[in-house]
């Protein structure tokens, strides 16, 4: 007898543990997404929206001076969203769906891309909505539920948001696994969705629709990086390629491989390593061996780092070297000389100057706020945070479709998919346009990767060094 | 009322209630999984399906579980092995050699049958503690085998092309036909279930739950009945997993193998009582049920996780047997009619 109760007990403290676990991530989101829903909504309105408008430099400063005139603005946009809702003619709620890593392995990434999005959102709103040509003003409204990291609920929880919540348009969930799975769901019933924070190229190679993605595919995650190095130092011939054996950096890795030989490169080391490797010994004797000029590859950041700090420590003679995801983190500095004239793709940084001007240079329509007004918009709303590459993702996947429902100049999805379809723009985020080809319909081929190094400034710093139009510093070369 | 025993009731003057009492055993498990089925079109809400498609796939699965875990004891926490190795199976047919669906989930199942049986063989000697340790050891190894073959993909995994829905008629129409596939495939596992519950095998693996050792002694052979519900229980989680990835258009080592959903299984037979045909069902509708509704109710969302753990606490704190052992306990009435 006793024996039947253990089970039970043991079943249920693993259950529990397991919740807990969830929910220790949930307070983190919670309070990220709580504090900033709450916090947000009222202080960040008024700040965000002012500073976008205002593009002052002092935030503060300008709050202050503004308050009377926001308090003003801000009510009336919110009478107006609240009232007009049902009664005046001339406006419209529009229904932004999607699911967020409330809980389980993805929440950090996807608390950063939700943030972002709302904050675009409150902006839209703090506004007074999206103006069409007629009049008609949409204001935003997000339903939102947890899928807690895994695709088990994904397809029932965004046919939920299609067809019980009635969203016009859908934003994907974080990660490609999870975005694959309710793209499906998108494309039967025929509802938009800009995705972000999933780079996987595949899902959009499944001959879907609806689907547009905000962010570089992984196939080109690495390919800036070799025409980097083929301007810098037309010479080099030999690469080695490094990476981690993970879905994500095997399919990146991959596509900057055959870009490589296709630039005429020799590949003299292609090796996965394991994800939770801490011993790259192995793999440096072989680089030794093969004596590349250069080194290509990386996974995460534990992994990446570790690699970087074990490669100087040996004191390998490689002239360019380049990690995936550790090196834009701010943590990497902590590696001091190691992490001097590494090379790391990302979507963005706040250092990249796409701006108007560039804009016109490049002869592209230009939306939105600047970086900076984003990054202090981002800061002022949630608590001196610095926005990651993830919050710009899902701020800029908002902007991408209220940018199509301006064109459009209407809600309705095929003309929003029309307007998304004739996209070529250029906003804080980057470059946006989509591929339309049947193959690999809503692909993001405008988008590029921007490289950082880090460099030596009098102390350790980040710095654009590609592509050549948003470069903050020359690239150091050879790596010292 | 007299219930006649099954020893005195001759076949020709059983009248109708006869045997539907003597088939209560089966006939209520099904009237409510057929009642699971109908709820969509009853609703006409493709969200109800999509629900629905949740709780079937549990109770499912749940059912395929109780066979080994409600029958014969042993705890598999890796069952989700079958799962995903069936589904990976078929999914590379699928989506590599564009198989239909169906052969792919015969494949699936086969697979995933074959696995059981020669993992049988070997870890089904370990009893109690050690079996359940094998078994999650199993998963991780299949999972960690799969992350580094490149016919499946290793760890990009595999997508399915959005235009093989037009095979079946469409996207919406392909959604439809893996709920009414599921389906079929629940009302099987439960009439497997109720006619492994109430034959001479099934006694068997009742009598190695009780005591291993005596059940050898009176004549049951305790390896081949327990590899046999293995590989009883392992067929249609493998058949499960094809369809689920079929439906879901990408399949990848990690969701595939997921530790946690096997857990979710054995709650479910718990909570409804192991060792019943109706047990898991419930169990099945219940957890889904609850978790659905606390993952969308705008007050609960955020502590979503909290809740239900508390919840299933309480239930199994005070219902150790299950909803389906405390009714039977509880209502002598209703133990010849709930098995």
């Amino acid at each position: 007898m006793k024996k039947r109760w253990m089970l039970p007990f043991v079943l249920l403290f693993v259950l529990v543990l397991a919740a807990c676990n969830g929910n220790g991530d949930d307070t983190a989101a919670d309070t990220a997404a709580d504090t900033t829903a709450d916090t947000a909504a009222e202080a960040t309105a008024d700040t965000a929206a002012d500073t976008t408008a205002d593009t002052a430099a002092d935030t503060t400063a300008d709050t202050a001076a503004d308050t009377t005139a926001d308090t003003a603005a801000d009510t009336t946009a919110d009478t107006a969203a609240d009232t007009t809702a049902d009664t005046a003619a001339g406006s419209e709620e529009v229904i932004i769906g999607f699911t967020a890593s409330q809980t389980g392995k993805q929440n950090v990434s996807s608390t950063g891309q939700v943030n972002g999005l709302q904050l675009w959102m409150d902006s839209v709103n703090a506004a007074g909505g999206i103006e069409l040509s007629d009049g008609t003003i949409v204001t935003l409204k997000s339903v939102t539920y947890d899928d807690e990291s895994n695709t088990d609920r994904v397809q029932e929880l965004y046919t939920r948001l299609a067809t019980e919540d009635d969203a016009n348009f859908l934003i994907s969930p974080y990660s490609s696994g999870l975005t694959a799975a309710a793209a499906v769901i998108a494309e039967q019933y025929g509802k938009v969705m800009i995705t972000t924070g999933a780079a996987s190229d595949s899902t959009y190679q499944q001959g879907l629709t609806t689907v547009y993605q905000a962010y570089t595919p992984a196939s080109r995650y690495l390919t800036g990086a070799l025409d980097l190095l083929q301007q810098t130092d037309p010479d080099v011939e030999k690469v080695a390629f490094v990476y981690e054996n993970s879905k994500f950096s095997t399919g990146v890795v991959e596509a900057a491989k055959t870009y490589a030989e296709s630039l005429g490169y020799e590949i003299v080391l292609f090796e996965g390593y394991d994800p939770d490797s801490t011993d790259f010994g192995p793999f440096i004797n072989k680089i030794e061996a093969s004596a590349p000029d250069a080194i290509l590859g990386g996974g995460h950041f534990q992994d990446g780092s570790t690699f970087a700090r074990q490669l100087a420590e040996k004191n390998i003679d490689v002239k360019f070297f380049t990690l995936l995801v550790a090196p834009p983190e701010p943590d990497f500095a902590d590696l001091g000389q190691a992490a001097l004239g590494v090379i790391g793709p990302s979507q963005w940084e706040k250092q990249a100057t796409f701006t108007s001007e560039s804009a016109a240079e490049a002869g592209l329509a230009w939306f939105g706020p600047t970086s900076t007004e984003f990054v202090d918009a981002y800061t002022g709303a949630y608590g001196g945070d610095e926005p990651s590459y993830h919050a710009a993702g899902g701020y800029a996947a908002g902007l991408i479709l209220q940018q199509a429902i301006l064109e459009a100049d209407s809600t309705d999805p095929d003309a929003v998919k029309a307007a998304l379809d004739g996209m070529d723009l250029l906003t804080f985020f980057g470059h946006i346009k989509f591929d339309t080809t049947e193959a690999s319909h809503g692909l993001q081929i405008g988008h590029s990767m921007i490289y950082i190094q880090w460099q030596d400034d009098g102390g350790l710093m980040k710095q654009v060094v590609w592509p050549a139009e948003g470069a903050t510093a020359d690239v150091l070369y050879p790596k010292p | 009322m007299s219930i006649p025993t099954q020893t005195k009731a001759s076949p020709p003057s059983r009248t109708i209630t006869a045997v539907l009492k003597e088939y209560a055993g089966l006939l209520i498990p099904i009237g409510v999984v057929l009642f699971i089925i109908a709820w969509p079109t009853i609703t006409g809400k493709d969200i109800s399906r999509e629900a629905m498609f949740t709780v079937l796939l549990s109770i499912a699965l749940a059912s395929s579980l109780n066979i080994l875990l409600g029958y014969s004891g042993y705890v598999s926490f890796g069952h989700v092995v079958f799962f995903g190795l069936g589904g990976y199976v078929g999914f590379y047919l699928m989506s590599v050699h564009e198989w239909l669906l169906w052969p792919a989930m015969a494949a699936g199942g086969v697979s995933s049958g074959l696995l059981a049986f020669l993992l049988g063989k070997a870890i089904l000697r370990l009893r109690g503690g050690y079996f359940a340790l094998a078994t999650i050891g199993i998963n991780e190894a299949i999972r960690a085998a799969i992350n580094n073959f490149t016919p499946f993909g290793g760890p990009v995994g595999m997508t399915l092309n959005f235009q093989v829905y037009k095979n079946y008629g469409g996207a919406s129409e392909a959604l439809w036909l893996s709920f009414y596939t599921l389906a079929a495939m629940t009302l099987i596992v439960i009439t497997v279930s109720y006619f492994v519950r109430t034959s001479k095998f099934g006694l068997g693996l009742l009598a190695i739950r009780e005591d291993e050792d005596a059940a050898e002694i009176m004549g049951v052979i305790a390896p081949n009945a327990k590899t046999w519900a293995y590989v009883l229980s392992a067929i249609i989680p493998g058949v499960l997993g094809v369809l689920f990835f079929f439906k879901n258009g990408s399949i990848e080592p990690l969701p595939a193998f997921r530790l946690h959903f096997s857990i979710e299984m054995i709650v479910m037979v718990m909570l409804g009582g192991q060792g019943t045909v109706l047990g898991p069902i419930i169990g099945g509708l219940g957890y889904q049920s609850l978790r659905g509704f606390l993952l969308t109710s705008p007050i609960f969302k955020n502590i979503q996780l909290a809740v239900a753990g508390a919840l299933l606490l309480l239930i199994i704190l005070f219902i150790p047997s299950g909803i389906v052992g405390w009714l039977r306990k509880r209502v002598p009435a209703l133990r010849r009619v709930l098995r």
